[in-house]
């Protein structure tokens, strides 16, 4: 290993990120703004997206089973949803159960204790692991002997999963144009940088400099923008969310944001890795015609 | 060392520069290429450093067709010659030294290797002692002799001179040549391009003359004008 090769490379990235400091001050403005759009908006998706998935899991099928069911058929019922590996949870809830819990909801508002004999039939409630499962689970329960009515959100559910589809959608649209804006704008400031530096580069050239030994230190160069605008970002998105995470959750309560989790970590880990990304390809090309041969 | 075969070139801007040359330069030969502005004489050594690439013709450089290469492999014939002009072409934000050593980084040099040649190029140019100064604070002799130590550090067969004395007054303009002849005489090969009359009527090298992209005349022991001496053109 030469040392002093090392050395040198490092002293020649170090010497042109030091040389202009406005210029590079602007390159990793750039990343930061754009990562910090970029984040908000991943930010927003995920909270939506995780307040739905939230919705979407309280959702709970009732099957109401006929009032003459027998043992047998509710028996077979219950075989039936052990055996349905979309099936995460069920409990059965007897008449005389579900008179209790109507009570029970019902306290204050509306008096039943003039009910000489229980109305309600017997009936399984049930949990499906996907959302976009329920209707189907719903739909073949609904065939199952001695079932009268199987109940679920089925409005809420078709928006919710429509939501999410929207969403998804939409995201991938506006992070690719995010993407493509921040790539421009970004290779128009290295390509500044570069053009200040045409005169160096032709220099290398003539003394028998490599394309991709002239193109490295530009690279790293790149990169450091890229990494140096992320970590702004990152730093001004913590704050941000310090700042503004509780306000908000009072001012939307029904998002119930407090009960939502976010993985901030891997959103942290994409975005560095996008600023990275964008600060070295820009780099790469904005310097390729500069190169000759 | 150097063999020119019925070489043309026109630029992309339809300027014909050069038109149909054909010239060989021998190992350890020193050329003088005269001719008033805008004869081809820079567009001639362009073509030998592959700054530019012939339209027609070939051109051969210690072995290697010039004009066929392409990418890393022109990276590789520039580590082979030296070329100095007239502007110097330093980078203006190293030291001396660091501007010598650079060509040498380029070419993958081991820092050890480096550090025992920079010392004796610049040394032999007369800089050793303004080696830690950047170019702003040299002359332009001392500047011009530190383009020279960067050109010859890698020990070139071929040394490529565009109006080499061009931006610089007589007594550095003698020396600079004196450190050419010796660099000349150690075996490398010079080509000057120069409208300096006295300096090519002085030395009386070979002289070959362009004018209108083609080879006018090629004379042994030359002089700047055919067959004349800058005396009697004075005078005359």
């Amino acid at each position: 290993m030469d040392w002093g090769k090392v050395k040198f490379f490092l002293g020649e990235v170090g010497r042109n990120f030091t040389r202009n400091a406005g210029m590079q001050a602007t390159a990793i403005g750039t990343v930061a703004v754009t990562v910090v759009l970029l984040g908000l908006f991943l930010f927003v998706r995920l909270t939506l997206a995780g307040v739905g998935d939230r919705l979407l899991k309280q959702i709970e099928i009732s099957v109401y089973f006929h009032t003459n069911a027998t043992p047998a058929q509710e028996n077979h019922l219950r075989d039936v949803l052990r055996a349905d590996q979309r099936v995460t949870s069920f409990t059965f809830v007897p008449k005389a159960e579900g008179l209790k819990q109507l009570r029970r909801q019902t306290q204050g508002s509306i008096d039943v204790s003039m009910l000489t004999q229980n109305p309600l039939p017997d009936k399984f409630r049930v949990r499906v692991g996907d959302p976009s499962e329920v209707s189907a689970v719903a739909d073949s329960l609904r065939g199952e002997p001695g079932v009268a009515n199987v109940v679920y959100g089925k409005t809420i559910v078709g928006r919710l999963l429509q939501l999410g589809v929207v969403l998804r959608r939409v995201s991938i649209a506006l992070i690719v144009a995010l993407l493509c804006v921040a790539a421009i704008i970004i290779s128009n400031t290295i390509r500044l940088t570069v053009y200040a530096r045409r005169r160096e580069i032709a220099i290398m050239q003539l003394v028998g400099a490599t394309a991709t030994y002239v193109r490295m230190p530009f690279v790293c160069e790149g990169v450091l923008h890229g990494l140096l605008g992320s970590l702004v970002a990152l730093l001004i998105l913590g704050i941000g969310k310090a700042a503004l995470w509780s306000k908000l959750a009072l001012a939307l309560p029904w998002l119930e944001l407090n009960g939502t989790h976010v993985a901030l970590l891997p959103i942290a880990l994409q975005l560095l890795l996008v600023g990275v990304a964008i600060g070295a390809l820009s780099s790469w090309f904005s310097i390729g015609r500069y190169l000759r041969t | 060392m150097i063999s020119i075969r019925n070489v043309s070139l026109t630029y992309p801007n339809g300027v014909r520069a050069l038109d149909n040359v054909t010239l060989e330069i021998a190992k350890g030969d020193f050329l003088f290429l005269v001719g008033s502005s805008g004869t081809g004489k820079s567009s001639l050594l362009k073509l030998l450093y592959h700054d530019a690439i012939p339209s027609h013709g070939e051109i051969v450089v210690d072995g290697i067709r010039v004009d066929k290469l392409r990418g890393a492999r022109v990276a590789s014939l520039r580590r082979h010659l030296g070329v100095i002009f007239q502007d110097f072409k330093l980078l203006n934000d190293k030291t001396v030294w660091e501007n010598v050593a650079f060509a040498m980084h380029v070419t993958g040099a081991h820092t050890r290797e480096i550090e025992r040649q920079v010392p004796r190029t610049l040394d032999l140019v007369g800089l050793a002692h303004k080696s830690r100064m950047f170019p702003s604070e040299l002359s332009g002799g001392e500047q011009q002799r530190t383009a020279i130590a960067r050109a010859i550090v890698n020990n070139p067969k071929l040394l490529l001179c565009d109006e080499p004395t061009g931006n610089l007054d007589p007594e550095n303009t003698a020396e600079i040549m004196d450190l050419l002849l010796r660099i000349n005489t150690k075996g490398t090969t010079v080509v000057v391009a120069t409208h300096n009359q006295s300096v090519v009527d002085r030395m009386r090298k070979r002289v070959v003359r362009l004018e209108d992209g083609r080879i006018f005349t090629d004379e042994e022991r030359g002089f700047y004008y055919l067959g004349l001496g800058q005396g009697q053109v004075l005078s005359g």
